[in-house]
């Protein structure tokens, strides 16, 4: 059945390789992916381990329902100490990787050590082997995908491999599998890099066994109903994620010029309509391509249409690619955005992180903290396109003192710069922001405020209050399955309300996080989508495990309680502007410019942030300085951790 | 079995509550539905002046693909004159 899939552990310094069954106890507890290499994050991570160091293990895994009847449940989860915040290292990618580690054997892997020269893993059919990776090293993240087939002579081949970003051990390097699906945050390929891994390997033809294939297959197809027929998925599969600029560019939630404005006027060359004009083109009308067990299908395939990389095949860009690439450097061509998001891609980058930093120090070189000696003769200003380009050659393959600087992630590069640079950084626990803007959105200040893996729109937030849903829908959705009588509120830019909705959030994303469906098939973009009263059917029927919706809430709630004690034993707190749940002074002292009319003029009110904070630190059951209380960690049976069970 | 195979959950029950054919404004406190003439380039909102334009993925699927840039420009340096606006 599909409780049989293992962990393996896998020294690297050693070479040994040890296989353990997954205690059916640990599941009941975390479930699986995101939630269970949590508890493994906490107990096999020493307390204040260099990140870059052979003992920061690496944990991949695939959700619960992987490989399973149930749609959408492609997602790969990446786990380890971040060498970008010093903190929690989290991230997730789609694509085929996740199914075909199931097939292999796998659930979980527990990756220790470093290797003496360069090495990748091949595992298959339950067999693990460590081999020379000699050929492959500074290969780019496509070219190595098809050197590991090759070598290994199948196609089917599924890769989890870094580029030259994560060779490099730039900071905020991502892990990559197929052509754009990235492992993007907190620079889980920087650890890849650091153990002399170029690439996990995987193939699998064992079975899984269905507990009742034909109630999970049938269920599946309302939930396919459910997800194809929603308006949201319905353009997101034509348009991909890019949709969302429509929206918020409109009322003015993306940030521009670092932070200086926050909205992209008259850009209308990389609007997601021009972007799809261009896959036509190129590529043709069917240029949407999906993940595994995916209806949705909203990745964009494309070739560059002009340029120096004219014709190069690349896939995307997401929506943040969007901000990262357009709105932040001030950039309005879409070849460029296009060419900068095939760079990343192929390099094996963060796009969120390169792409705000970069415009972080387009701003500091506008204001004169950094010059040309710096750049090394390059004019960083906003809106040079070559300038954007160039950068991140420079980063990805550290050239150059900026190059250099920039790669080790933003808080060191502030203190390296110096001067009040760390001032326009924008960023939480060490991890900057992506390009969305939300000074009047309280709502998505407090999620990215206080987002395990620092400032994050995947963790908790909640995107569905920017549509004005009436407050009786409101308490449908987020009054079950824990019943909450307090206040909801349809503004945007109210604080009414709003810590319960990113608590809600953040419980709902754990929660897919463990099953390991996509975000995209539950409340995030889409408020018709499944939730907690849906999953427990995909569950029992493709495993015969029985959760009910308020066992899953519990299961979540848990998760989130042992991400946070590895963050506040890693050195979170509370009002730390680099370690902490607060946001920078910007937020507060800085006003939007523009946008809707109800925008301008507006920040975040930052008594009424810090009452949020408390509010949704209460919700948690955690103190005022945001730790678990004794009595939290024994109602979630964190009380004993770690446990070293497995 | 825990699972309760009947019950149908509140977002199955939310689906009836979707709305083809129609946008939203995009001004936070207005949101006000409208439904664009089948083919139309542009709206404005009634209520509160924002104009948009319109892309058409499907005879019943319009979307916003932005602001009209000028009505937009407008309407920021009028909000900018009443509001703390710092530039």
């Amino acid at each position: 059945m599909a409780l049989d899939r293992k962990i393996a552990y896998i020294n690297l310094s050693t070479g040994q390789t040890e296989i353990k069954p997954i205690p059916l106890e640990l599941r009941k507890k975390f479930i699986g992916g995101r939630g269970l290499d949590a508890y493994l994050l906490y107990n096999h991570t020493p307390q204040g381990c260099d990140p870059l160091s052979p003992e920061n293990p690496l944990i991949i895994s695939g959700g619960l329902l992987t490989a399973t009847c149930a749609s959408a449940t492609a997602r790969a989860h990446f786990m380890a100490k971040s060498p970008l915040t010093g903190l929690l290292g989290s991230a997730n990618m789609g694509g085929f990787f996740a199914p075909e580690l199931a097939w292999a054997g796998f659930h979980h892997l527990v990756i220790t050590g470093k290797a003496e020269k360069p090495v990748y893993l091949w595992i298959h059919n339950g067999e693990i082997e460590i081999r020379d990776a000699a050929g492959l090293w500074g290969k780019t993240s496509a070219d190595t995908q098809w050197a590991i087939r090759e070598e290994l002579g199948d196609e089917e081949i599924k890769s989890a491999v870094i580029g030259p970003a994560g060779e490099n051990l730039v900071r905020y390097a991502c892990v990559m599998t197929g052509i754009k699906n990235a492992a993007g945050r907190t620079g889980m390929g920087c650890v890849m890099g650091s153990k002399n891994l170029k690439a996990v390997a995987v193939r699998g033809t064992m079975d899984i066994k269905i507990s009742y294939p034909l109630e999970a297959l049938e269920f599946n197809k309302k939930f396919i109903e459910q997800i194809t027929s929603a308006k949201v998925n319905k353009t997101q599969g034509a348009l991909g994620t890019p949709f969302i600029w429509g929206a918020t560019n409109c009322w003015g939630g993306i940030r521009t010029r670092n932070f200086q404005y926050n909205q992209m006027e008259n850009a209308d060359d990389i609007e997601p309509e021009a972007i799809d004009e261009i896959a036509n083109k190129t590529i043709g009308p069917h240029h949407m391509a999906g993940c595994f067990g995916c209806q949705v299908h909203c990745r964009t395939q494309y070739r560059i249409p002009s340029g120096p990389y004219a014709g190069k095949y690349d896939e995307g860009p997401e929506y943040t690619s969007l901000g990262a690439f357009g709105a932040e450097p001030d950039c309005k061509s879409a070849e460029t955005l296009l060419t900068a998001n095939y760079l990343v891609n192929q390099y094996g980058v963060d796009n969120l992180e390169i792409g705000s930093i970069i415009s972080w120090a387009m701003e500091l070189y506008e204001l004169g903290i950094i010059g040309s000696k710096e750049t090394d003769g390059l004019d960083l200003s906003f809106g040079n396109e070559k300038a954007l380009l160039e950068m991140i050659h420079r980063i990805c393959t550290r050239k150059g003192w900026l190059g250099n600087v920039l790669a080790d992630g933003g808080v060191p590069a502030a203190a390296s710069i110096g001067k009040n640079s760390f001032d326009y950084l924008i960023q939480v626990k060490g991890m900057n922001n992506l390009h969305s803007d939300e000074r009047a959105t309280p709502a998505l200040a407090l999620g990215i405020a206080t987002a395990s893996r620092g400032s994050d729109h995947l963790r908790s937030r909640p995107a569905i209050d920017l549509y004005h849903l009436p407050v009786d829908v409101l308490r449908k959705i987020y009054s079950s399955p824990i019943a909450y009588s307090g206040p909801l509120s349809s503004e945007q830019t109210e604080y009414v309300g709003k810590a319960w909705e990113v608590f809600w959030q953040e419980n709902c994303y754990m929660a897919v996080d463990c099953l390991g469906i996509c975000k995209y098939h539950t409340v995030f973009l889409g408020a018709t989508l499944p939730n907690f009263e849906d999953w427990p059917k995909a569950i029992y029927y493709n495993t015969g495990l029985e959760f009910t919706p308020e066992d899953i809430w519990a299961v979540a709630d848990r998760c989130n309680n042992i991400e946070r004690l590895f963050n506040l034993r890693e050195g979170l707190t509370r009002n730390d502007l680099s370690k902490g749940d607060t946001l920078n002074h910007r937020y507060f002292d800085e006003p939007l410019r523009r946008g809707a009319p109800d925008v301008i003029g507006l920040s975040i009110d930052r008594d009424k942030f810090n009452g949020m904070v408390d509010e949704f630190y209460g919700h948690h059951g955690w103190d005022q300085n945001g730790l678990p209380t004794a009595e939290t960690l024994k109602r979630l049976g964190l009380d004993q951790e770690p446990t070293h069970l497995l | 079995m825990a699972i309760e195979s009947t019950k149908v959950s509140a977002s199955e029950t939310l689906t009836k509550t979707r709305s083809f054919g129609k946008i939203r404004c995009h001004n936070p406190s207005c949101m006000k539905r409208m439904e664009p003439t089948p083919g139309s380039k542009e709206i404005t909102c009634p209520t509160c002046g924002m104009a948009y334009r319109i892309y058409w993925l499907g005879p019943n699927l319009p979307r916003i693909r932005g602001p009209v840039w000028d009505v937009n420009r407008k309407l920021i340096e009028k909000s900018g004159s009443s509001k703390n606006n710092p530039q």
